[in-house]
């Protein structure tokens, strides 16, 4: 626990800088006074919010949303069509992403939350690639009424040092989301969640309205998901069903979740930092030069998603509660550890 | 190992992470950057793109460089794998705007990567000059730093149009199937507004998945309304893909014209003998007639592809029109004087000269409305120009006979 707290204070010791552009450009940080490293610490926020908000659906309830990017999506299209089509501002816009988004998380999961186990998982990314395709094809007067295969354009957010202000509208999103699954574990709600995934019938027997738990815990992950995508869409200038609807972001925030561990509050924000990391490393994108042997450059990016698969298998097989619960607990790599988890992870 | 020792690693790698970048280039190099998918769904068109930039290197470098004031800056360009990911290529022209400190970029392919891409260069207030992005849509945000040196989506398919007005006896019906990307979509919806101001009536509009690769239902419907033209508005694979349905079901129109694909070799080799009498709308053809103010004549070019990429037969429009991005800011930075991005800017807007690609000259909005798109036909395994008449190098076959009579 020490660990992860001082992982966080060396965290923001790093971001200090960012306090303000010219300040770290005059103190000459280079990790942190340019436009990339916005970049790339925008995104890995943007993942620590869906990873932690998937954690509250998969994690804490133990619903295997397999769906999670559909309220990434709606988010980002809500606020792009108020910003693009209605002519909003961007911050009056942004709060209706996360209420659309939880409204149809609502409306869906009644329904496909009487589903369990594969049944649930295999509707809800059918509900992730379903939406997708509606966002894109419905026409309205013979005129594709979400901007269709074009996509959106929205204007350019008119602010200084608008990178700075992107990077920390998604770090409070990401705040926020990690706020929110402190108090869902520590509230009566919380308790009632984790007792549905604990076993269901006890949990009603005990008189927990399961329907009206799992569909909150269900809308409160899409608005906080909701809420990335309303950000992303000002942030990024142009959204299509390519770059909102992404599969793999799908599978990205539940390996994040898994691999932080699942059910605690730090978990998937320190799996969604690692594997963040790991991703734009073997996408070429850190500002650091590497070879890895007998792998071409070209063929790295594949690499990327073959380590991404085995990772995924390891972490499942090996460290089931993550990597939170291996270095922070009294744990060790041991036989007796592997043993424990393979334990766990078979039927 | 310990955690402790774990932790002082991993504090050790965001040191070196923290030292890695930023390494300065000679002064006198001209850096540009370019992210392109390498690998991914759009690699073969991507890779036609490297190589259309890699030419223009090769002769630039060979020339010392590119003359600014009198003194030669030789040119480098990074590229990056988008891994074809539009949100990576953002991601990628970011870093080579901020850690290869490229002066001027050249874009991805594709219009989702171009149009990503073009929000980044407006940002940071760096030109970028593509040749892979068609779609209108990008052009029509008012971005001041992105300039496309092709034709815009909406003339891809309309020269086949003016081509069978004048085709006798005339075709009047059109059976459309489109991709479901924005490029493709801009395509077909021009070809719906289009064909009417030229007496011909769209019976048919059929959109499938982008990417799709089994179109026989498509077809299907195209055989059942009997129109004269079928048009594919989409990509190699596709297009491939309806050809052999057409065949299969004995769909017999007069003409077959798709906007991409029947240009690059691959569809001649997957096809063999059905690929005869396929029309498609091309930026550039092999064959075309244009007198170049500067870089090589049409007949050259093709000898230097060839000499560069051996086995690999003439080069596609994808190949030229790369090219020629890279020939419009050699002109636009000469034109400038200076490695100054706003002046570079002000150049490519006042660009006006015509290179073995055709004429590069830019609208208020960036996009390249001045050059003419052509129709191309495999005749005999072979691609020939057959319209416009004045760049033509072949006649027409018409109509294109049944699938029995072949």
């Amino acid at each position: 626990m020490f660990l992860i707290l001082g992982a966080i204070l060396a965290a923001y010791a790093l971001l200090a800088p960012l306090t303000s552009l010219d300040a770290a450009q005059s103190a000459n940080v280079p990790l942190l006074a340019d436009r990339l490293w916005f970049r790339i610490a925008t995104i890995i926020a943007m993942f620590i919010v869906m990873a932690t908000a998937w954690n509250i659906i998969g994690g804490i309830t133990g619903y295997a949303a397999f769906g999670n990017v559909a309220f990434f999506g709606i988010g980002a299209y809500t606020t792009g069509m108020l910003i693009a089509k209605a002519k909003w501002p961007f911050l009056v816009a942004l709060p209706f992403a996360p209420l659309v988004s939880a409204g149809f998380a609502a409306l869906v999961g009644l329904p496909l939350l009487r589903l369990r186990g594969h049944y649930f998982a295999v509707a809800s990314l059918g509900v992730g690639v379903a939406v997708g395709e509606l966002v894109q094809n419905i026409d309205y007067g013979g005129q594709p009424l979400f901007g269709g295969a074009s996509g959106l354009f929205l204007p350019i957010y008119a602010i200084d040092n608008r990178g700075l202000f992107f990077f920390y509208l998604m770090v409070a999103a990401a705040t926020i989301a990690i706020a929110v699954t402190w108090w869902v574990l520590r509230s009566r709600f919380g308790y009632g969640l984790i007792a549905i995934r604990e076993n269901e019938e006890a949990a009603a027997v005990l008189g927990v309205n399961t329907t009206v738990y799992k569909v909150a815990a269900f809308a409160l992950s899409a608005a906080l998901t909701g809420l990335a995508g309303g950000i992303f869409s000002q942030w990024n200038v142009f959204i299509n069903q390519d770059n909102t609807f992404p599969i793999d972001y799908n599978v990205q925030m539940i390996l994040m979740a898994l691999l932080g561990g699942t059910g605690t509050v730090f978990g998937p924000a320190v799996g969604a930092v690692l594997l963040q990391l790991l991703i734009q490393f073997l996408g070429g994108s850190l500002p650091i030069s590497f070879d890895i042997p007998f792998v071409s450059a070209d063929a790295r990016p594949i690499l990327a998603q073959v380590i991404l698969g085995v990772l995924l298998v390891g972490v499942v097989i090996f460290v089931p509660r993550g990597v939170i619960d291996f270095f922070g607990g009294r744990s060790r790599l041991s036989l007796s550890y592997l043993r424990r988890s393979l334990r766990e992870t078979s039927l | 190992m310990t955690v402790r020792k774990l932790a002082l690693l991993a504090a050790a790698a965001v040191a070196a992470v923290a030292c890695g970048g930023g390494t300065s280039t000679g002064q006198t190099t001209i850096t540009l950057g370019a992210p392109l998918g390498l690998t991914g769904s759009l690699t073969k068109e991507s890779t036609l793109t490297q190589q259309g930039y890699n030419l223009w290197l090769d002769w630039i470098n060979a020339r010392g460089g590119i003359v600014v004031n009198g003194v030669k800056h030789p040119v480098v360009i990074k590229y990056y794998d988008d891994t074809s990911n539009a949100n990576q290529s953002a991601v990628l022209m970011q870093k080579l705007i901020t850690e290869d400190k490229a002066q001027f970029l050249l874009g991805p392919y594709g219009s989702a990567a171009t149009a990503t891409d073009a929000a980044i260069a407006e940002q940071n207030q760096i030109p970028m000059v593509e040749a892979n992005g068609a779609a209108q849509s990008i052009f029509n945000q008012g971005y001041k730093y992105t300039f496309g040196v092709l034709s815009p989506a909406n003339k891809y398919l309309e020269g086949v149009i003016d081509m069978a007005a004048t085709l006798s006896p005339k075709p009047t019906t059109i059976a459309m199937l489109s991709a479901d990307d924005n490029f493709s979509i801009e395509v077909a919806d021009a070809i719906n507004s289009y064909a009417p101001t030229k007496g011909m009536r769209v019976v048919l509009y059929k959109k499938y998945k982008n990417g799709a690769t089994n179109l026989s239902a498509e077809v299907q419907a195209a055989k059942a309304v009997n129109a004269d033209i079928v048009l594919n508005s989409g990509h190699l694979q596709e297009a491939i893909a309806i050809n052999k349905a057409a065949k299969e079901q004995k769909l017999n129109a007069k003409i077959f014209a798709y906007s991409v694909g029947p240009s690059t070799p691959d569809f001649i080799a997957a096809l063999g003998n059905d690929a005869n009498y396929v029309y498609d709308g091309s930026q550039w053809t092999p064959q075309v007639k244009y007198t170049p103010a500067f870089y090589l004549t049409v007949s050259d070019y093709v000898a230097a592809y060839k000499a560069k990429y051996p086995g690999l037969g003439d080069p596609d429009y994808h190949v030229a029109e790369s090219t020629a991005a890279c020939l419009a800011l050699q002109r636009a930075i000469e034109n400038a004087g200076s490695l100054d991005p706003k002046k570079v800017r002000d150049a490519l807007a006042a660009l006006d000269v015509t290179v073995f690609f055709g004429q590069i000259k830019f609208d208020s909005r960036g996009i390249n409305i001045y050059k003419p798109m052509v129709v191309e036909q495999i005749q005999a395994g072979v691609h020939h120009t057959v319209f416009p008449a004045d760049v033509a190098d072949a006649q027409a076959k018409y109509p294109t006979p049944a699938w029995d009579q072949r």
